[in-house]
């Protein structure tokens, strides 16, 4: 097959990648980034979405415990850009970084509460 | 008042009654016939929207009722602006709404 060099030349640079993962600076990384997204997550959203994201104090504000990282950070970035309106949250997102929208999105998505129903 | 007259208002103090808890909770068991239309995406973890932008879509079990009710208006009225999300809100009712809603939300929270 046509893609087995490029995939053989792949390998080496994968198994680094995950011994580089797998080794203590990639997991302090991890933590620091985990901390970092709690630390503003509780200073800016649990007021209004509660505890871990699963508390909101309003019927209309939605649950972010356990919610997809993916879904998260597009949302912060509409409601950043405009493209998606609410008052309380455009104001929230406006001033967040891209560093922490993954943070936000990262400790949420991690927390318990949201499913996928079938 | 009349036997006939009373028998009236009685009528439609329970069907104020019935319609008011209908709309307040929404009925989980019609939700769940309604929601053959939201599984192709919401029921498939990790599924991603391909149109206009991929990203992951979201987990709607455990959801606040109300929060669902008004993204579903919101794309109705097309206050937001998913595409899809918008066409299919376009063909439900408010009580559909609510249905969908009461089965998404599974248990009150405490």
């Amino acid at each position: 097959m046509p893609t087995e060099p490029k995939q053989r030349a792949l390998a080496p640079v994968l198994t680094l990648a995950l011994v580089l993962c797998a080794s203590p600076i990639c997991a302090t990384q991890a933590v620091a980034s985990d901390d970092a997204g709690k630390k503003k997550a509780d200073e800016a959203c649990a007021a209004c979405h509660g505890a871990e994201g699963n508390k909101p104090i309003t019927p209309e504000t939605p649950r972010l415990g356990g919610q997809e990282y993916g879904y998260l950070v597009q949302a912060l970035n509409d409601y950043r850009k405009g493209t998606r309106d609410n008052p309380v949250m455009s104001a929230m997102a406006k001033p967040l970084t891209e560093k922490e929208i993954r943070e936000l999105a990262g400790y949420f998505s991690r927390q318990q509460g949201l499913t996928t129903k079938r | 008042m009349t036997k006939r007259g009373g028998l009236l208002v009685l009528t439609v103090a329970t069907a104020l009654v019935l319609s008011g808890s209908a709309w307040a909770g929404g009925d989980a068991v019609r939700g769940k016939a309604r929601a053959q239309m939201c599984e192709g995406c919401h029921g498939i973890t990790d599924y991603r929207t391909a149109y206009p932008q991929v990203y992951p879509v979201p987990k709607i079990g455990n959801q606040e009722p109300a929060y669902i009710v008004k993204a579903l208006q919101d794309y109705k009225t097309g206050a937001r602006k998913h595409p899809s999300m918008r066409g299919i809100a376009a063909t439900l009712s408010d009580q559909d709404m609510a249905d969908l809603a009461a089965y998404y939300a599974g248990e009150p929270r405490k």
